[in-house]
């Protein structure tokens, strides 16, 4: 089915993938999400293999957006308790508007049709033609991002784990910085306060694509969120397992201010 | 931009297609998908498993195997049927040497296209012999 909605909208998983079902369902919750769309993965194919119809339906939906975008794939099976494919499906920040967006839903389609991703699925057993849905949302510019486990994915404990970096996400998600470690329970109570080493900062660029940049020395070890956001982000990790269930493993910036959520998934591993 | 599966001329002049019909080529163009890669980024990886076929339209690409140059493959040359047959490994590394555009068919393509079509199925049998007596040569 070669469909856009509105990420709200995403109500079937075989359609949309997990990602955009799981985000729209946030939305529905009224959870802090960037406005975005969602793709199916028919029409995604449709644009990977140049067809004009499908190439404007899905400008026509994204331009409204503005730009920059976050495109990002949403695999029918993806993240699934059997097998995950984070990591092996492309997320393309910082695409400068709907005129690229043909491009960038070619480089995801393939990436999910990639070698990698075709012996990813043979050693766990699923080879079957992959379909990958793609979410497509303004990018933020935020201020601090990161992750954050609503409980602790190590020891197991009932307490939320915080991992925060200044910039976008990336440069904690691909682990290109140390980042802030912060402990927080249930009550909001902090825990810890570890400072990690921040050299770097992932931004967009003026064009398209990401930059990494030095981060000033005087940043690098400072903590990038104050108690006041622990405690809101302790508030989203309650709202988050109120929507998902227990368990949350959950991308997050903070730009302007506003706490966003970017993902909500389940915990892969838990120390219990 | 990209287009509408692969140009009928370009894959007219793959010796695979050679002997098909323009309204055979015209089907099977539009299961191509155009797939591009930078100087120097590895197309196929030795050992990993196979997604997709591909036709080169543009550029060069050096194959390697076992970390030993072997030829380089130039517009109008295909690569990568042999893991689509036996859904095995790669048997080479491929790394473009200049800017490569390709048209790719994935695994759950090629598959029902050569199984369909028996001229296709027989062109790469006579490809697959060449090989052997290739590599008992070496």
């Amino acid at each position: 089915m070669k469909r856009v909605v509105p990420l709200e909208q995403a109500l079937d998983d075989t359609i949309f993938g997990s990602k955009a079902v799981g985000l729209g369902q946030a939305i529905r919750d009224g959870l802090p999400v960037p406005p975005g769309v969602a793709l199916s993965g028919a029409i995604v194919e449709a644009v990977a293999a140049g067809e004009r119809p499908a190439i404007k339906e899905v400008v026509r939906w994204v331009r409204p957006l503005g730009g920059p975008l976050a495109v990002r794939s949403s695999a029918m099976d993806e993240d699934g308790a059997a097998a995950s494919f984070a990591g092996q499906h492309l997320t393309l920040l910082n695409v400068p508007s709907a005129d690229e967006l043909s491009s960038a839903l070619s480089k995801i389609w393939w990436s999910a049709n990639s070698d990698s991703a075709i012996t990813y699925r043979q050693r766990v057993g699923l080879f079957s033609r992959p379909s990958v849905g793609v979410v497509v949302q303004v990018l933020l510019d935020p201020d601090t991002a990161g992750v954050m486990f609503t409980k602790n994915p190590v020891t197991g404990v009932d307490e939320r784990v915080i991992e925060a970096s200044w910039g976008l996400g990336e440069a904690v998600v691909a682990g290109i910085v140390i980042p802030d470690h912060f402990r927080v329970d249930r009550s909001g109570r902090v825990l810890e306060r570890k400072p990690g080493l921040k050299r770097i900062v992932v931004r967009g660029v003026p064009g398209g694509g990401t930059i990494e940049e030095k981060v000033s020395p005087e940043l690098v070890e400072r903590l990038c969120l104050d108690d006041d956001q622990l405690h809101e982000l302790n508030q989203l990790a309650g709202r988050c397992e109120h929507v998902y269930g227990p368990a949350r493993d959950v991308e997050w910036a903070i730009a302007s201010g506003t706490l966003y959520l970017l993902q909500c998934r389940a915990i892969t591993k838990s120390g219990r | 931009m990209t287009r509408r599966g692969a140009p009928v001329k370009v894959l007219q002049r793959v010796p695979l297609f050679a002997d098909l019909t323009k309204h055979e080529v015209q089907q099977i163009a539009r299961l191509f998908k155009e797939r591009r890669f930078s100087e120097g980024e590895t197309v196929v990886q030795e050992g990993s498993g196979g997604a997709a076929f591909f036709v080169i339209e543009s550029g060069e690409a050096t194959v390697l195997i076992r970390g030993k140059k072997r030829t380089t493959l130039k517009p109008n040359d295909y690569f990568g049927e042999i893991a689509m047959i036996d859904e095995g490994t790669r048997m080479a590394t491929i790394t473009a040497s200049s800017e490569l555009v390709c048209y790719g068919l994935t695994y759950w393509d090629f598959r029902p296209l050569v199984e369909a079509n028996g001229v296709i199925g027989w062109k790469l049998l006579e490809r697959m012999a060449k090989m052997l007596r290739a590599a008992r040569e070496d």
